[in-house]
């Protein structure tokens, strides 16, 4: 007699892209607006970024329920930090925070696969790329989710980050200007939009740098 | 582990002005060992038309005989060259007489048809046709392509354009792929002449 398998799972995947990419004095945070579930489209206008502290901006593909519960366990540690601290939360504190929570479900994880994106103390973009169980890692730029094996080659062939393993260290922020980098984030979405089928409706663009947070929209194709 | 995904293997083909370009890696590995780093996944069958071949090494080299020597006795039954429409269709019919037991291949078709007007198209492993305007890819490595493909492509390049753009396309891919790489192997097709190039890329 085989054995018998589970026929329901506890997970869904809602689809969608993530983007970030770290500038010197800024950063920029993207993600798509479209919910899916299997071949549906559940809504054209949800929003996958969510504000974690003044400099922590994270966006999640995935599990949109797990998603929903971590950034919710996020936003009561950051409460709980700010009174004990009585301040906000830096974007690396957040990224070893989001790491922890995440590897605290080791065996029943949240999936969620995220990008942090900020300001460190400098003042400097910082982004964080993470897999599902809190393994992570500071890039200069990263994609997440549905359309990420579209996106990341071509962010590659923009931004060539120097290698980690360089010594003496090389910065990994781009050299590139906010709006060049806005730029290059609606032209990977455009294209990723075209070939993944769970991409598309709207592009949500999060700008954070020393003048605070700027967000805009983009319409992407709806089919 | 699927067995499309056994040697690995990386392909483009994309349409200019006049022109056209198709475009491999140049891995052949088994699973994770690579065993060759020179290994030839695009074969001319004649001067206006090339076949690249993606997926299973074996039965891509089987299916280039096959199709070689049917297009050999075309040649001398008809006295002349087989248009690139025609040769899709009978690499098609090729694949569907093995529907039931598939060459584990996704071949892409690249030639200059009546009038130097470009043509490329791909199929799947049983030869159903996609035709496109602009560019096709095969392999390991497609999504990347898609990707990568996407973005940078314009319509009616002149053949230097498009030698830089589906060379970018292809190395950024291939690097965000385990099984492909080790530099590509690019031809570049005009109605006047063939120029074939190897890329140095990362070699892993």
């Amino acid at each position: 007699m085989t054995k018998q398998q589970a026929n329901w799972s506890p997970y869904d995947n809602n689809g969608g892209s993530c983007v970030a990419i770290a500038g010197a004095d800024y950063c920029v945070i993207a993600a798509d607006t479209r919910m899916s579930s299997g071949y549906n489209i559940l809504t054209r206008e949800y929003s996958k970024i969510c504000k974690l502290a003044d400099k922590a901006v994270m966006a999640s593909s995935g599990f949109q329920a797990d998603v929903n519960a971590l950034q919710k366990q996020l936003a009561a540690k950051h409460l709980t930090y700010q009174h004990q601290h009585n301040k906000q939360m830096s974007c690396p504190a957040m990224a070893q925070l989001l790491s922890n929570t995440l590897y605290y479900k080791r065996f029943f994880p949240y999936y969620a696969f995220n990008v942090l994106g900020g300001l460190d103390s400098e003042g400097k973009g910082c982004v964080f790329t993470y897999d599902a169980v809190g393994s992570y890692e500071r890039v200069g730029y990263s994609s997440q989710g549905s359309g990420s094996t579209l996106i990341m080659p071509f962010l590659d062939n923009q931004l060539k980050s120097p290698s980690p393993l360089l010594l003496p260290a090389q910065d990994a922020v781009t050299p590139l200007s906010e709006s060049e980098a806005v730029d290059l984030v609606k032209t990977v979405f455009a294209s990723a939009t075209e070939r993944d089928i769970y991409t598309g409706d709207k592009l949500e663009i999060v700008v954070l740098n020393a003048g605070g947070i700027h967000r805009e929209y983009m319409e992407l194709r709806k089919d | 582990m699927s067995i499309f995904e056994y040697n690995g293997s990386a392909l483009i083909a994309m349409v200019g002005k006049n022109c056209f370009a198709i475009a491999s890696d140049r891995r052949l590995g088994v699973q994770l060992q690579t065993i060759a780093t020179d290994f030839q996944r695009i074969y001319k069958v004649h001067d206006r038309l090339f076949l690249g071949l993606s997926g299973l090494a074996t039965d891509a080299q089987t299916l280039y005989q096959r199709l070689v020597f049917r297009h050999k006795l075309y040649q001398l039954r008809e006295e002349r060259d087989m248009k690139p429409e025609t040769f899709a269709s009978l690499v098609s019919a090729i694949l569907y007489e093995k529907r039931f037991g598939p060459y584990f291949c996704q071949p892409v078709i690249a030639g200059l048809g009546d009038e130097d007007k470009p043509f490329i198209c791909t199929m799947d492993s049983i030869g159903a046709k996609e035709l496109a305007k602009d560019f096709v890819v095969a392999g390991t490595a497609s999504e990347s392509l898609y990707g990568a493909c996407e973005s940078m492509f314009r319509p009616d390049m002149e053949p230097e354009d498009l030698f830089e753009t589906i060379s970018q396309a292809l190395l950024s891919s291939v690097d965000r792929d385990c099984l492909s790489g080790w530099g590509g192997h690019v031809y570049v097709v005009t109605p006047t002449e063939v120029k074939e190039r190897i890329l140095k890329g990362r070699m892993d």
